[in-house]
């Protein structure tokens, strides 16, 4: 690891401390780490080549899975986020298998479309999903431990630093395997990569699988953050494109680029628009897809180096 | 028994024939050319052969087993290799990456990682690239693009080389490095199926060549035979010999 990366690491770690576990700081930046997560999931299917316009479909799925079987069955959130995982990734398979037959932006679409149709559903099935009015009242994460360090929001702050630092070191792990390998061959030239023996509709399945897992994970940490879902929020398509442009901003096929492209967007949101320009504050989100499009074709990563 | 046979192969796009019956038979450890005027359906045989386009009729196979309504990937692994008249290295992976794919999913997959790096750059110390190895694909200019493409193709350890005017854009002394670097591989055991629309260095050192003219087999047979007859030099009448 760089020193940069070291750096950054022990400034996340020490983060609390430094602030005096202020909980206004500790939210917004653990919220930051959870966008990272999702900008991350999101350009690991990147990665593959799969662009997604419906990754809400995923974060939603995860966010009602966790939040029904705590309300409904009394399951501990913790199971609960795990089997959100699950259930992203079950979600992502679908439109995994329709990525055999859908390429660039018709897969996209596709994905769109996915979104919006379990949107619909969550809001019509009232009986179990309470429709539009949601779900309220969802249990907060309790991170038991009577540690100093876990008071106050610290908790959240941790959980959503180590899952953003677990996920980054699984796909940091998996780009030196096999499956790396034949993501990148099908995201570049998929037809050379079936003639070199790849079977391009299983390591798409399993990108999906893998995008889905995470994305699920966090639409239900999400869920227990902020203690209440409805359709519109998770479904809807703030976290369909949040993500997109995140990861693009970051940097695309990198690894470090769309979490670094998510908590720079999401700090210059809350903590310069929010207070100067409150009605304004997703202008960045806009400002940075311009900039992407126009001038920095390989996001924030394109102006360091690779990595 | 022929290693890689063709059975009244035929492609129709829409109103355009452009296979027709074309039946032929290829031995194990020969180099044979695959030779016909522009548009007479030589890299459509190929598509046909590797998966990528499927006969409106007739088969292929392969050691005797038919390959034909396989995925690309499933012949890809049976050893048939394959380079594109256009070379398509995946741009954005470094010369070693690109490969490492063959290496890892082809024939070579079950070695460990270690040995799959020390195959790759085997391979492209093979082809005379092993100073790029660490070089993006994009980086390389035409000859050692050329050279990729055959070391992608070698990559999985292929019985069968198919070889799609792999020469063109080249400098003649380029040319015939490229085919004398055929007739060594042919030396090793691979059987070699090679396109080549300017013919008269390959047909040196050819065992064989096939003649497509509009979508039909027209020569099959020893080169100095099939260049004597009639009809080759009828097809190709017009045509020059670049």
């Amino acid at each position: 690891m760089s020193r940069l990366g070291v750096g950054g690491l022990l400034l996340a770690v020490a983060f609390p401390v430094l602030t005096g576990f202020h909980p206004y700081y500790l939210y917004l930046l653990g919220t930051g780490y959870l966008l990272a997560s999702l900008a991350s999931a999101w350009g690991l299917l990147a990665y593959a080549g799969q662009i997604s316009f419906g990754h809400a479909a995923f974060f939603g799925l995860g966010a009602y899975t966790t939040a029904l079987l705590a309300l409904k069955l009394g399951v501990t959130p913790w199971l609960g986020i795990l089997l959100a995982g699950g259930a992203g990734a079950l979600g992502a398979l679908p439109i995994g298998a329709a990525a055999h037959r859908l390429r660039g932006a018709y897969l996209a679409l596709a994905s769109l479309a996915y979104a919006e149709v379990l949107r619909v559903l969550a809001l019509n099935w009232t009986g179990l999903t309470g429709g539009g009015a949601g779900l309220i009242g969802l249990p907060a994460l309790r991170v038991g431990v009577e540690l100093e360090l876990a008071r106050e929001r610290a908790g959240g702050y941790y959980l959503s630093l180590a899952v953003l630092l677990v996920a980054l070191a699984v796909f940091a792990g998996l780009r030196r395997t096999r499956v790396g390998l034949a993501w990148a061959a099908i995201r570049e030239r998929e037809e050379r990569a079936q003639i070199l023996g790849v079977s391009p509709t299983s390591y798409k399945l399993l990108a999906f699988a893998c995008s889905g897992a995470l994305t699920g994970l966090v639409g239900a940490l999400y869920a227990h953050s902020v203690r209440f879902i409805e359709p519109d929020l998770v479904f809807g398509r703030y976290f369909s494109i949040l993500p997109l442009i995140m990861a693009t901003f970051g940097g695309l096929h990198t690894l470090l680029g769309p979490p670094a492209g998510a908590l720079v967007l999401y700090l210059v949101s809350e903590f310069v628009f929010h207070p100067l320009l409150p009605r304004l504050h997703q202008l960045p989100y806009a400002l940075a897809l311009i900039g992407v499009v126009f001038a920095l074709p390989r996001g924030l990563a394109g102006l360091i180096g690779r990595r | 028994m022929a290693l890689l046979e063709g059975r009244g192969v035929a492609k129709r796009y829409g109103g355009l024939e452009a296979l027709r019956g074309v039946e032929f038979a290829i031995e194990e450890r020969q180099l044979v050319a695959l030779i016909g005027p522009n548009g007479s359906g030589k890299t459509t045989l190929f598509q046909i052969v590797s998966g990528l386009v499927r006969p409106t009729a007739g088969e292929v196979r392969f050691r005797g087993v038919r390959i034909t309504g396989r995925a690309p990937q499933a012949i890809a692994r049976l050893g048939i290799g394959r380079t594109f008249q256009i070379a398509r290295p995946f741009p954005d992976l470094t010369v070693l990456d690109n490969v490492l794919v063959g290496v890892t999913f082809g024939r070579a997959g079950r070695l460990g990682p270690a040995e799959r790096r020390r195959e790759a750059l085997g391979g492209l110390e093979l082809v005379g690239l092993g100073t790029k190895a660490g070089a993006l694909a994009s980086q390389l200019s035409l000859g050692e693009l050329k050279r990729l493409e055959l070391a992608l193709a070698l990559a999985a350890r292929p019985g069968l080389l198919l070889l799609d005017e792999l020469t063109s854009g080249l400098p003649p002394r380029g040319r015939e490095e490229v085919i004398a670097f055929y007739a060594r591989l042919r030396e090793r055991g691979l059987t070699l199926f090679a396109i080549e629309h300017a013919f008269r260095p390959l047909l040196v050192h050819a065992d064989r060549v096939l003649v497509l003219d509009r979508g039909e087999l027209i020569a099959d047979g020893p080169p100095a035979e099939v260049m004597a007859s009639p009809r080759v030099a009828e097809a190709y009448l017009g045509e020059e010999d670049d």
